[in-house]
């Protein structure tokens, strides 16, 4: 069992990185790890989750701000935009991010289409994000399931 | 929270401050409120700015800190910071992901403590505590204020006041600046400058000498910043000054008595006497008449007074008694004065104004006592000398002399003057340098002023404008010139006992030639004068060269 757990554990300890690397996480997501401890041991789990679920309401939001018949009111798409920025940066995702500061500028410049996109690409970014959080989770079940204790990864 | 635990969370400050913290954002701020709970604050958490404005609304000593985001829905997170710092003045720390300075200098302007930008780091948090601290102690620092305005007292009453209803929490930090407050108040040390100085010779005169308290001196002199007890020290001061002068014009009395017979001597052999130490009765029997006269003033009314009633009879006797005024004080005393006076700055000039003040009085009584020595052969050689001059005014020959008596003793006297500490210390020597730097101006009581008008200006002029500024000096000076009078007067008398009996002599001659006439003769004897004391050593050589310039003074 000890070398399922220490697989398991290697296999958690690759991902992580992996999802680094690729730039879907970045050292804020390192800092909310390190808020996670026996007292709160589901802080990550939790924050992750309101995360997610502002993800959907927002762009719900913008979605509907973008597809009005009339003019678009793309200082209510900036405000949400926004919003999601600072939600992103607390969690430390990164590329959703990024395209939420894209955004922000192709809603300043009122750029329609452009918007549309980012917004299809924010929708495409915040749930593969998602999948790939969800996958991590599951690791770690495995692992304490396992026996083994969840690894602290070193980013560097 | 329960009582005993906010009681402990005080206690430990900065653990278990009381935290609201308002973001519309749940991600953000369910990450701000682990941050809180990981630095050991008590949090509160809405994500409704309407719901953390009733919060606090509902006790206003429920929080210390609030946290709010500037992007909300139901209110504008500026507005929300404007209102809790307004009614319920609280540090509020804003928090954005705008980076944009202006959204900075938009919080800072509505009253923002601090500005962080999402996402929060812990270590931002873990000093968030400053905030509170600073606030409560500008608190403090207001409320110190008001109380000593409103009770209208010195800052010592208001923070006394204060001091009692100090938090029990908060002691030590109002008693650290209360004592630093008084701390401060202890430090401004009264110096006694000119102004200061004239104001309180203005009241001690007012008051009268003998009577003069430093509570009525204090409530004359209207000084802002000065206590009863900085009045008490300066006037104690000044009475020891006082009697130092009265002690010391004793003494030149009695050393006049002794002395009375050289002056004839000396002043009959003119240069001759250069080498006495005749001058010294000569100036002592003078000045013995200041003296005395100098004296009655103390007794009737401070120095401050006595000038101006000495400067005005100065000229009408100046005017009205012709040569008399020649024999008076001035000259042998400002020989003294001159002398040696290593010490003496130009107070002692002052000292001798101060006799030339009292000269006018002074003469008279020479003049009465014809029976003086000193005066009759004075008096011979000013008739002869009368010849040359009828409408100077005496004041010339004051200047005269002085002036000369202070070449005689080289430029180097003349500068001792101004290193002199008179006995009232700064306000004297403060005197002195006023006096100094207004050599080049009017109304200088400074020898070396006369002095330079001699050398300086054309001989006729010079003696004239001396004199000119000698009278104006008296007429100008002020209260705070009586204080150099004094010192110097004391000084002067003592200096006077050695080595002025030679220059007497010389003086008295010098006093007595007719000075505008005589302003070549009086170069002339400057000269030698000035070469005298190189040649101090071949007195022979001196002696004969003096000789030779009296005669040629007696033989106009």
């Amino acid at each position: 069992m000890d070398a399922h757990v220490a697989q398991l554990q290697m296999q958690y300890r690759n991902y992580i990185l992996s999802l680094y690397q690729q730039g879907f996480l970045d050292d804020q997501f390192t800092e909310l790890k390190s808020l996670q401890d026996d007292g709160t041991p589901d802080f990550v789990a939790e924050v992750l989750s309101l995360f997610f679920d502002d993800c959907v309401k927002l762009v719900g939001n913008m979605a509907r701000a973008l597809d009005q018949t009339g003019t678009v009111d793309f200082s209510q798409v900036g405000a949400n935009v926004h919003q999601l920025k600072g939600s992103s940066s607390s969690v430390g995702a990164k590329r959703v991010k990024g395209l939420c500061i894209n955004f922000k500028e192709l809603c300043e410049a009122k750029n329609y289409e452009g918007c549309v996109r980012c917004l299809q690409q924010v929708d495409i970014e915040y749930k593969t994000l998602k999948a790939k959080l969800q996958d991590m989770f599951n690791l770690e079940k495995q692992i304490v399931q396992a026996g083994g204790i969840v690894p602290q990864v070193d980013i560097n | 929270m329960t009582v005993e635990q906010g009681i402990e969370a005080v206690d430990q400050f900065p653990v278990g401050m009381r935290v609201l913290a308002v973001d519309d954002d749940h991600t953000c701020l369910r990450i701000l409120e682990t941050l809180l709970h990981r630095c050991q604050y008590h949090v509160t958490t809405t994500d409704k700015a309407q719901t953390a404005l009733e919060l606090s609304r509902e006790n206003k000593n429920k929080f210390d800190l609030v946290i709010s985001d500037v992007d909300m829905p139901d209110m504008d997170g500026f507005k929300l910071l404007e209102l809790v710092g307004l009614e319920m003045d609280l540090p509020v720390i804003k928090l954005s992901s705008h980076s944009d300075p202006k959204y900075v200098m938009k919080g800072v302007k509505h009253g923002a403590c601090d500005y962080l930008l999402k996402p929060v780091r812990i270590e931002e948090l873990k000093n968030i505590w400053q905030h509170v601290v600073r606030k409560s102690k500008f608190k403090k620092m207001k409320s110190v204020v008001t109380n000593g305005e409103s009770e209208g007292n010195s800052d010592q009453n208001g923070v006394r006041a204060n001091r009692k209803r100090k938090d029990p929490l908060e002691e030590e930090d109002e008693e650290e600046e209360e004592q630093q407050e008084r701390g401060n108040e202890k430090k401004p040390r009264v110096i006694w400058t000119r102004e200061m100085h004239n104001k309180f010779l203005a009241a001690v005169d007012h008051v009268g000498i003998k009577n003069a308290v430093p509570k009525k001196i204090l409530e004359l002199m209207d000084v802002d910043n000065l206590t009863r007890d900085n009045v008490a020290s300066h006037l104690q001061k000044f009475r020891l000054a006082l009697k130092k002068i009265t002690n010391e014009a004793k003494q030149q009395v009695n050393m006049a008595a002794a002395n009375s017979h050289f002056m004839q001597m000396s002043s009959l052999k003119g240069l001759g006497g250069f080498h006495h130490h005749s001058p010294i009765p000569l100036g002592s029997s003078q000045f013995h008449g200041g003296a005395a006269t100098t004296r009655h003033y103390p007794s009737n009314r401070t120095f401050a007074g006595m000038f101006p009633h000495v400067s005005s009879s100065l000229p009408r006797n100046l005017h009205n008694d012709g040569g008399y005024m020649l024999q008076g004080t001035p000259f042998p005393p400002l020989e003294n004065l001159h002398i040696n006076s290593n010490n003496k700055a130009f107070p002692s000039f002052a000292s001798q104004q101060s006799s030339l003040l009292v000269a006018p009085s002074l003469v008279l009584e020479g003049h009465q006592q014809s029976s003086s020595p000193s005066y009759s052969p004075h008096l011979e050689i000013n008739k002869r000398l009368e010849d040359w001059s009828n409408n100077i005014p005496q004041s010339n020959v004051h200047s005269e002399p002085d002036a000369l008596g202070w070449n005689m003793f080289g430029n180097s006297t003349n500068q001792t003057y101004f290193c002199r500490d008179t006995d009232f210390g700064s306000s004297s020597a403060a005197h002195a340098d006023s006096l100094q730097m207004k050599q080049q101006h009017e109304n200088i009581f400074s020898p070396m002023t006369v002095a330079q008008l001699l050398r300086s200006s054309s001989a006729n002029e010079g003696l004239f404008m001396g004199q000119q500024k000698l009278e104006d000096g008296f007429m100008a000076s002020d209260a705070g010139s009586l204080d150099d009078i004094v010192n110097s007067m004391m000084t002067q008398q003592e200096q006077s006992s050695r080595v002025l009996g030679r220059r007497l002599g010389l003086g008295g001659i010098i006093t007595h030639s007719k000075h505008a006439y005589d302003m070549r003769i009086c170069v002339f004897f400057f000269l030698l004068v000035s070469m005298r004391v190189f040649l101090f050593r071949h007195k022979s050589l001196v002696l004969s060269i003096f000789w030779l310039s009296s005669s040629f003074v007696r033989e106009p």
